[in-house]
């Protein structure tokens, strides 16, 4: 979901380059690159405006529970050729990592997101709030948070 | 030596004392700058300051090693040092950088220096280091954290039960893994020496049973800040069995409190007589602040940053009878009025911070703050001397009225949300409302900035803000120029950190030896190229010059590297010990 009317100054290591720049611009965007699914930085690695990740979590965890999500966010999990699924609370996950850390555990298997594919690990996907299949890992994680809306963990080849 | 006790004697005639008179005379210096200065007089002085130095303060872990510290400080007791640059606060450092803890712990142990205190900031803490120290040093009183990782609750567990004589154990906003543990039963019976217990930051359960043993047990108990496992009617029997408590960190509450245990929690409060200082209340339904009405009159500091359920007239109605406040740490859903009130309300505020409870203005919200509250808290606190400020625009007209206001200012950040804003009344760049700020505020010490600025407010800043130690630029400046300003004119500068603004090479090169009078220089996403980097690295051999890659899988490849390549992020400290053997990948130091 993005914010088109309002300017999301994400420098470096955050968001996608499709965000609004600022008209005047004495300012130097650099290379804002994909956000990398593995990345050992802190998921919701945004650094503008200057404040400290406890007010950060706290502000986003009431914007949350605001838009009706009561701060539980519970989607169907399938691994395919399971027929039947589990349900997941992504809201106890602080990001991609841990998310695909617990998928791993209960699954009993190694499950990745986008990045490495190859061909050994299961791959972890999920259909958007358009009904489209994505691979997890592109976006932001509060971005996904907002448009997931189940996931599936796919056979390597698939993809 | 501006502020140390201005000595009568001159040297020569005080070395007609023993030595433990001369030591008793510097006991009664504390302050670490004006010991430094005491060191260099004379070689006698040098050797008796050593030995009676028992305060050391380390601004960079690694400008010194710990075994020079310790061969230096034989006597030390307390230590304070700083790990990562201040930027890391806001996710531009990446988590493995550095800053151990370890390596301190481990040189301190075997060394069996005497340590009682050790405050930390940014630095990366393993269970295993906070084991070693609970264990190593029998005297140990107070371990005070603040913005660091790496540790879990059994690292807490370790301190609790193995430091016979703990006073102090604060944790400040702390990324600290909740194992879910019992550590708090890990304090054994037998203590009973605390005197502050600050927790706040723990996201896990807390063994009520064990923390009200422990409050009930520890009559010396002055500050406690629980997290936000605590609910209600825990802290009615908490405060009950503390009512000598000055200082309280409250945690969540539940939705609706009941009548009944709402009435007991204020009978508790009333009784806590000595309260001066509150915080927490994140998660916290409104009619819980006004539990807290009997005694709000006494409070001086007031920090409800966390409390973002409360709304702005809920904010108001408590904060107007806080008329002793001398510190007010608030959201900005208090608005423009509720900031006026405040102006009329709290004449001894000394500190504001005011945060954005919007910050990537998703909310169509109107009551944010903006000039016209800055400028009421200027003219209503005559003792204002600190403030952060976030807000969502501003005008010159404004900051200038403030700079006449409050020329008192020590420390003033400024933060508008949206980068290169111009001032929203005449749309021109903010430099002389900055101006105006540097040149009335003559003990100036740190400043932020903020909005459209030019390579003008530089120059104001480079001319005026003589007193200047520490300064953060963001998205501001035109050329070279601007940072040659500050570094030229600002002799007091010890830190700079600039980001996504257009410097390069010549202001980096200009004057390599200011480096060496700084503590240290952080630039991200400005114009310096790798070739600048490395051209500083060979000029400047008393610097560590240090390359922070977006790519963090390998270091850079010598052969591959092109020198016209701006770098991301750069991070240069002076250092007596060169460079150090713990970085990781994503780091290159030149």
């Amino acid at each position: 979901m993005e914010n088109s009317n309002s300017y999301s100054p994400y420098s470096s290591s955050s968001v996608d380059s499709t965000k609004p720049s600022p008209s005047e611009s004495s300012v130097n965007l650099s290379l804002s690159l994909t956000f990398p699914s593995t990345s050992s930085q802190r998921e919701t690695s945004q650094d503008w405006p200057p404040i400290k990740p406890r007010l950060r979590d706290t502000l986003k965890s009431l914007r949350l529970r605001q838009r009706g999500y009561n701060t539980a966010l519970f989607v169907k999990v399938y691994m395919e050729g399971v027929p039947i699924g589990r349900k997941l609370d992504l809201s106890t996950f602080s990001g991609y990592k841990s998310l695909l850390e617990n998928l791993s555990h209960m699954f009993d298997t190694s499950v990745i997101s986008g990045g490495t594919r190859d061909r050994k690990h299961h791959v972890l996907t999920y259909q958007d709030k358009d009904g489209d299949w994505m691979m997890v890992g592109d976006i932001p994680w509060d971005m996904f948070l907002e448009t997931v809306r189940r996931l599936k963990i796919t056979r390597p080849e698939r993809c | 030596m501006d502020r140390a006790i201005k000595l009568q004697l001159s040297t020569s005639e005080m070395n007609y004392f023993p030595d433990e008179v001369i030591e008793h005379i510097f006991d009664f210096i504390p302050s670490h700058r004006d010991r430094n200065s005491i060191s260099l007089v004379s070689k006698s002085w040098h050797k008796i300051e050593r030995y009676s130095r028992h305060q050391v303060f380390i601004g960079n872990c690694y400008a010194i090693s710990p075994e020079r510290l310790i061969r230096r400080f034989p006597c030390l007791r307390s230590l304070t040092l700083k790990g990562k640059p201040h930027f890391a606060d806001f996710n531009l450092v990446p988590h493995e950088w550095g800053g151990f803890l370890h390596p301190w712990i481990d040189a301190l142990s075997k060394a069996r220096v005497g340590l009682e205190e050790l405050r930390l900031k940014r630095m990366v803490v393993s269970d295993e280091s906070l084991e070693l120290l609970s264990r190593s040093f029998v005297g140990f009183k107070s371990l005070v954290l603040v913005s660091c990782d790496g540790f879990t609750t059994d690292g807490l567990a370790s301190i609790a039960a193995n430091c016979r004589h703990l006073r102090e154990l604060d944790l400040q906003e702390n990324e600290i893994d909740d194992h879910r543990g019992q550590w708090l039963n890990c304090f054994p019976d037998s203590s009973t020496t605390l005197v502050s217990l600050n927790f706040a930051c723990l996201k896990g359960e807390t063994n009520l049973s064990a923390l009200e043993r422990l409050v009930a047990r520890s009559p010396n108990l002055k500050s406690l800040k629980v997290n936000r496992a605590v609910p209600l009617d825990a802290l009615t029997r908490l405060m009950s069995c503390a009512p000598q408590l000055v200082d309280l960190g409250v945690g969540c509450y539940e939705n609706e409190a009941e009548p009944e245990s709402f009435e007991k929690l204020m009978a508790a409060i009333k009784k806590c007589t000595l309260l001066r200082s509150l915080s927490g209340f994140s998660e916290v339904a409104p009619v819980c602040l006004t539990a807290f009405y009997p005694i709000c009159e006494n409070l001086t500091s007031l920090n409800l940053s966390y409390a973002a359920e409360i709304q702005g007239n809920h904010l108001i109605e408590f904060v107007q009878f806080c008329k002793r406040l001398q510190l007010l740490w608030i959201l900005d859903s208090i608005g423009d009025k509720g900031l006026e009130i405040v102006a009329s309300s709290c004449k001894e505020l000394q500190e504001l911070r005011v945060f954005p409870s919007d910050p990537h203005d998703e909310e169509d919200n109107n009551t944010a703050v903006t000039e016209i509250g800055l400028v009421a808290i200027s003219a209503g606190c005559p003792k204002l001397h600190s403030i952060l400020y976030f807000c969502k625009q501003m005008t010159n007209a404004a900051l200038i009225t403030v700079a006449k206001n409050c020329p008192n200012f020590i420390r003033f950040r400024l933060c508008i949300l949206e980068p290169n804003k111009p001032d929203h009344i005449t749309s021109q760049s903010l430099d002389e409302g900055f101006g105006a700020i540097v040149q009335a505020c003559k003990g100036l010490r740190r400043l932020s900035v903020s909005g459209l600025l030019t390579d003008k407010v530089f120059l104001y800043i480079g001319m005026y803000a003589e007193q200047l130690e520490m300064l953060s630029i963001a998205f501001a400046g035109d050329t070279d120029k601007g940072m040659l300003y500050v570094l030229n004119g600002c002799k007091k500068l010890r830190k700079l950190e600039i980001r996504d603004s257009p410097f390069g090479n010549a202001a980096l090169l200009a004057d390599v030896g200011k480096y060496e009078t700084m503590r240290s220089l952080w630039m991200s996403s400005c114009e310096v190229t790798l070739g600048g980097c490395k051209r500083l690295a060979r000029n400047a051999p008393w610097l560590n010059v240090e390359i922070i890659n977006e790519n963090e899988n390998g270091r850079m490849e010598r052969n591959e590297e092109d020198e016209r390549e701006k770098v991301d992020r750069l991070y240069l400290y002076r250092t007596v010990v060169g460079t150090r053997k713990d970085a990781p990948p994503c780091v290159t130091i030149l």
